[in-house]
């Protein structure tokens, strides 16, 4: 089956989309620093921290688009609430947009097409995750008989109602759990891992080479790291808390031993090769990007960070889902006319260390291509360009936000090297992939500065 | 002679034409020209104050709409032409019902017109007092259904008006407050608030708000009964129609609370509330005194004999000294909300860099940001942004829970405030207050780095309480763009703020310094550019003097106590304390060496710090202040519960004290008088050296400032240094 995509390169008079700035809030284990802290609240201090460096005024911005997958219950559209929030006037729009683990790149995405279809030329994006405050629900039967005791109007009636409750209908449903299992397989996103595991024949032992190496490229260049961060104040406590300024799931100590103790966590029948450690970390965040048309960026004097030059959004089998990328960086690939070989950074977002391997090897490899759905490899993925600062294994993985810090590390790893090129890409729960190309325009002039420079205002 | 000079407006004249407004032709008696109590000596017709408007239906709307005036407010000339409409309408058989409304956007009548009053001699006072009390009789006695729509202020004479009314209905505007602030002024409610209140909602409820002087929002108005009604703004005008046809019931005490009217019962709890009084006023205040003692015999005896008693206690409490000083307060007050810098054009001013986080910083970006502006709050790192940004939670969850602000208001305020460390551009905001460490060498090459991410156009304000405002300004990218603002510590508490221009300063960075502090609810005194400024330098010769005394032997409670009695509402020992020592002496220091007459910092204070002891900061200084949680606080607090709060004098202070000078060569008796007359010297040198325009000024700072005791109207008042205002008798 051919994919219905042409090779199109976006023709010189179409408006291209830039990324001027970015900034996000550490990445917290779940239940750890941020857990007061809200979806909203990680928006609002990443994106109030990103105008503020800027010194924008925000009513020049067009619209807010943030994506956020657990879409807290007290706000209705988080994006409006942090958008209002940050301080960006009441007549500025915002849409909360949602495709689960690449909520963060749709929300790039839906600001290239606004502005492509003339509908605003400043956006401010991202994408924002609590993932320590996703919800207990009520089940069903639960909810009826809540229903059912408010509806009492006589004490008699209430306590014949509050008589009615079983133990079981009490119980509460795990949110998280739910989010992270999709229902169309049946299977959960690890479940989804094993079965490539098992097709692919990547081993336990490559999976945590894997791991270990996204643990010690995010701790060598914590430093990078610290260049887009904003330090989250969290004042919920009854005494003063420390700022929080630094990624806390990296594992400077890990090592292949460490890793090889840990039991798998979705196939404990015996065999099964993925575990915590070697997965993607459940984690709050949030992360924000200033992007606007090429011509408005140049109108208000901002600096370009990258420019954004082609993208695509594809299906695939909900229960391979870790394969989303394959047709999603083919699909980009014949958009822009490039290859795999043409991106100096390649950043595929780490949900699985086995399914960024079994992307890999669908990319090199015929017959693992066939299986994944291409009728030729599009050629190797070269592993010292690959998550060259590490990945989701090691800094976590707040899912509506991760896609939005992929994007920002992207760009500033091309600042940083002097790179032309980058391809960013994630696999999406449910059976999606999504893969982006970026540009920069300083290519060839690396700026290893970047990370620690702060914008000069701009008068 | 002038046609309108009757002063009478027959009835049948007035509701001949009811759309017109009546022509009340009352000659405004110049004040001065004594003893003139009196119709007709030819000054032109005063303009009508009310409006008749009448529908077909027979119900009645006055609307009261003082001419060429922000705000409605009752004087002799009004209260006559509302007596003319009130009989018109008594004699009128075809109205039904009456309804009281005001036409200006906010307030419905902020009370008497009390520069009339001021300037009014004894005989006037009495003369007007009983006429208001005749009037508000009037339009309690109609025979129809009367209601007073209130949108707006509705303060002091406004209120008692409302009350004479058979229902209130209230809009639940932010503008709405309702109360009878009268006590503050001196005086009491004397129109029939003494009177009508109690009866309405019961003493228990009513004497503490007239003691307090407190204005209500409408919703908790209407709780307390104070309202019958309260509906949107937009309502009001039909849901007042409504109720004047539907004509509920008035409402009525509740029994329980009437229980309490009974005699000896209330006599009883007249010596309980008295005594909790004095308590607190240390006798000082005889207004409160004065209202709970009429509204107390009132309520157990008839109106027109209360009504008396109210009268007469107003009557006697004119004259008295502190009741002027009150009232001089209040002008000087209103004078500060309104003041203007001439030749200034204020620029508005929205969004606020603070720069330096710590306690004042904290504090100011915590006020601005309540008040309605965009704060950034600079440091040079991540932890003391991380502490300030704690304390400015802690502040607005205490203001949510004194409802000061709802718990959405106290979030929304605190996401205008950005907190950064970083170098981030300036150039949106259009003022920097500057609240780094006392140093100029810190301050000068701090405000070097911030010129460079600076708009041009930014007033530039340093929170400084000592260093020089035109050295300071010299470090400035441009020195006309910067005053000194000097907020006083605890910022959310202390009204006044100390605007010190530098010796380049325009007029137009004043004026907007000066709108600044007004648009955040704050009160504005110009001081010079000398050491220590106004408040500091005054204070600063009590505060070493104070130190000396205990020095010399006295104990802190001696001291303490002595000023408290004075009327202040802190002691120094104990206000040291919460200054910090450290930070006192520093002013001290500075001050010393920059006058002759100062002595320099008393060497106890050197080794009390030396030894550790810096205040309420670290729970150690004169006294020993507890810590505020902790188990063995709580059982302390359990074991003690009249200490609850009171730190103990330190004994380690004590032990550092004694053996430099005489022995108490100030008795204990002597001592307030001695400290006060420090206070009052230093004043008296300010207001020489020309420190602040002029002695009124000084004395209203001392009290905004310090809580100098009001009804003392201020140091240069007790020093008799003040012009008079005038006395009622000349």
């Amino acid at each position: 089956m051919k994919p219905p995509v042409t090779p199109t390169p976006a023709p010189r008079d179409r408006p291209a989309l830039v990324v001027v700035d970015g900034l996000r809030t550490p990445f917290c284990r779940f239940n750890t620093a941020l857990a007061d802290l809200s979806a909203v609240d990680l928006a609002r201090a990443c994106g109030s921290a990103l105008l503020l460096r800027q010194g924008i005024d925000p009513a020049v911005i067009d619209e807010v688009v943030f994506g956020c997958v657990s879409q807290p219950a007290d706000s209705a559209n988080p994006a409006r609430v942090a958008a209002l929030r940050c301080g960006v006037p009441v007549q500025v729009p915002a849409a909360t947009v949602q495709r689960n683990c690449a909520s963060g790149l749709e929300a790039l995405f839906t600001a290239h097409q606004r502005l492509l279809s003339g509908h605003g030329e400043v956006f401010l994006v991202g994408g924002m995750e609590s993932m320590s405050q996703v919800p207990l629900l009520v089940s069903a039967a639960g909810r009826l008989r809540f229903q059912q005791l408010a509806a009492a109007r006589t004490p008699w009636a209430r306590l014949a109602a509050l008589a009615a409750f079983r133990p079981g209908q009490l119980a509460p449903v795990i949110g998280l759990k739910l989010g992270l299992s999709d229902p169309v397989s049946g299977l959960n996103m690890g479940e989804t891992a094993e079965l490539l595991a098992r097709e692919f024949g990547i081993t336990r032992a490559d999976q945590d080479a894997f791991a270990l190496r996204s643990h010690q490229r995010a701790w060598q260049h914590r430093e990078h790291h610290a260049g887009e961060i904003t330090p989250v104040f969290v004042t919920t406590g009854a005494k003063p808390s420390a700022p929080v300024t630094d990624d806390n799931g990296i594992r400077p100590d890990a090592d292949l031993e460490s890793l090889g103790k840990l039991r798998p966590a979705f196939d404990r029948r015996g065999g099964g090769s993925v575990t915590p450690g070697n997965s993607s970390q459940i984690t709050d965040g949030a992360a924000a990007l200033l992007v606007a048309g090429e011509e408005a960026a140049r109108r208000h004097g901002w600096p370009v960070l990258a420019r954004v030059t082609g993208y695509a959004v594809t299906g695939c089998d909900p229960a391979r889902m870790g394969l989303g990328p394959v047709r999603a960086i083919a699909a980009a690939c014949r958009r822009t006319a490039l290859k795999p070989d043409d991106a100096d950074v390649i950043e595929i977002n780490e949900a699985f260390a086995a399914q960024v391997l079994a992307v890999c090897k669908a990319l090199a490899d015929p017959a693992a291509a066939r299986m994944a759905g291409l009728d030729q490899p599009l050629g190797d993925i070269d592993p010292a360009r690959l998550n060259q600062r590490g990945g989701a294994i090691a800094l976590g993985h707040p899912v509506g936000a991760t896609g939005a810090r992929l994007i920002l590390s992207a760009a500033r790893q091309l600042r940083h090297t002097g790179g032309r090129r980058a391809l960013v890409s994630a696999c999406v729960g449910g059976g999606q992939g999504v893969a982006l190309w970026l540009e920069n325009p300083a290519a060839g002039r690396p700026d290893p500065d970047k990370s620690i420079q702060d914008p000069e205002p701009s008068s | 002679m002038n046609p309108h000079d009757t002063g009478v407006v027959t009835p049948d004249k007035a509701t001949s034409n009811a759309a017109r407004p009546a022509t009340a032709a009352v000659d405004r008696a110049p004040a001065p020209s004594a003893g003139d109590d009196c119709h007709g000596n030819g000054t032109p017709a005063a303009p009508p104050c009310f409006r008749l408007e009448t529908a077909g239906d027979g119900i009645a709307t006055l609307v009261f709409d003082c001419p060429d005036s922000r705000a409605n407010v009752l004087h002799r000339d009004n209260l006559l032409e509302l007596e003319q409409h009130l009989a018109a309408l008594a004699a009128d058989t075809g109205t039904r019902g009456l309804i009281l409304t005001s036409a200006k956007p906010s307030i419905f009548i902020a009370g008497a017109d009390l520069r009339r009053l001021r300037d009014a001699d004894a005989a006037e006072v009495d003369d007007l007092i009983g006429l208001g009390q005749r009037v508000f009789t009037l339009l309690q006695r109609l025979p129809f259904p009367t209601v007073a729509a209130i949108h707006g202020a509705c303060a002091g004479g406004g209120f008692e008006l409302a009350l004479a009314c058979r229902h209130r209905i209230a809009s639940d505007h932010r503008s709405t407050k309702i109360g009878l602030p009268e006590t503050g002024l001196g005086l009491i409610p004397g129109w029939g608030g003494s009177t009508r209140l109690p009866r309405l909602i019961g003493l228990a409820a009513a004497v503490p708000l007239v003691l307090k002087g407190s204005l209500l929002p409408a919703p908790v108005a209407l709780r307390r009964g104070l309202v019958d009604q309260v509906v949107a703004p937009e309502h009001l005008a039909d849901q007042a129609r409504l109720l004047v046809t539907s004509a509920p019931r008035p409402r009525r005490t509740r029994l329980r609370a009437r229980c309490l009217h009974l005699p000896g019962i209330r006599h009883l709890y007249h010596r309980l509330a008295l005594r909790q009084l004095r308590q607190k006023t240390r006798g000082h205040y005889p207004a409160q005194e004065k209202a709970l003692q009429v509204m107390v015999q009132g309520v157990g005896t008839s109106m027109r004999r209360s009504l008396e008693l109210e009268r007469s206690a107003f009557a006697g409490l004119l004259p008295l000294e502190s009741t002027r000083h009150l009232t001089g307060l209040f002008f000087q007050r209103e004078q500060a909300k309104r003041l203007t810098v001439a030749d200034g054009k204020a620029a508005p001013v929205e969004r606020v860099a603070v720069v330096g986080a710590g306690v004042m910083g904290a504090g100011i970006a915590y006020w601005l940001a309540a008040r309605g502006l965009h704060v950034l709050l600079q440091d040079v790192a991540d932890d003391p942004l991380a502490k300030a940004l704690h304390g400015i939670r802690r502040q607005f969850d205490d203001a949510v829970r004194r409802r000061h602000l709802t718990a959405t208001e106290a979030q929304r305020a605190f996401d205008r405030i950005a907190a950064s460390s970083r170098p981030v551009p300036l150039h949106r905001f259009q003022a920097i207050i500057e609240a780094a460490p006392e140093d100029m060498e810190i301050k000068q090459r701090l405000y070097r780095e911030l010129a460079s991410r600076s708009a041009p156009g930014t007033l530039w304000c340093s929170n400084t309480s000592a260093l020089p405002i035109t050295q300071l300004a010299a470090a400035a990218p441009d020195p006309s763009r910067f005053v000194g603002l000097h907020f006083f510590n605890p910022v959310h508490r202390m009204p006044l703020i100390e605007i010190v221009p530098g010796g380049e300063s325009s007029p137009d960075a004043v004026a907007t310094a000066v709108g600044l502090v007004q648009t955040v609810g704050k009160l504005p005194v110009l001081a010079r550019d000398k050491p220590g400024f106004l408040v500091n330098r005054v204070l600063m010769p009590y505060l070493m003097e104070a130190v000396r005394l205990f020095d010399q032997g006295h104990t802190a409670t001696t001291i303490d106590h002595a000023m408290l009695d004075f009327g202040m509402p802190m002691g120094p020992l104990r206000l040291l304390d919460e200054v910090g020592l450290d930070v006192a002496l520093h002013v001290g220091e500075t001050l010393a060496p920059a006058f002759d007459h100062f002595p320099p910092a008393p060497l106890l204070l050197r080794e009390m710090i030396d030894e550790g002891l810096l205040g309420r900061k670290n729970g150690r200084g004169f006294y020993l202040h507890q810590p505020a949680s902790g188990w063995m606080a709580g059982l302390a607090a359990l074991a003690l519960p009249s200490r609850r709060g009171q730190p103990r004098p330190n004994p380690a202070a004590a032990r550092l004290a004694g053996g430099r000078g005489d022995r108490l060569p100030v008795p204990a008796d002597g001592i307030a008088g001695y400290l006060a007359g420090l206070l009052e010297e230093e004043a008296a040198r300010c207001l020489r050296e020309g420190i602040a325009d002029n002695a009124g000024a000084i004395d209203f700072a001392m009290v905004a400032g310090t809580g100098y005791p009001p009804f003392r109207g201020g140091p240069l008042a007790r020093a008799g240094l003040r012009d008079q205002p005038r006395t009622t008798n000349q």
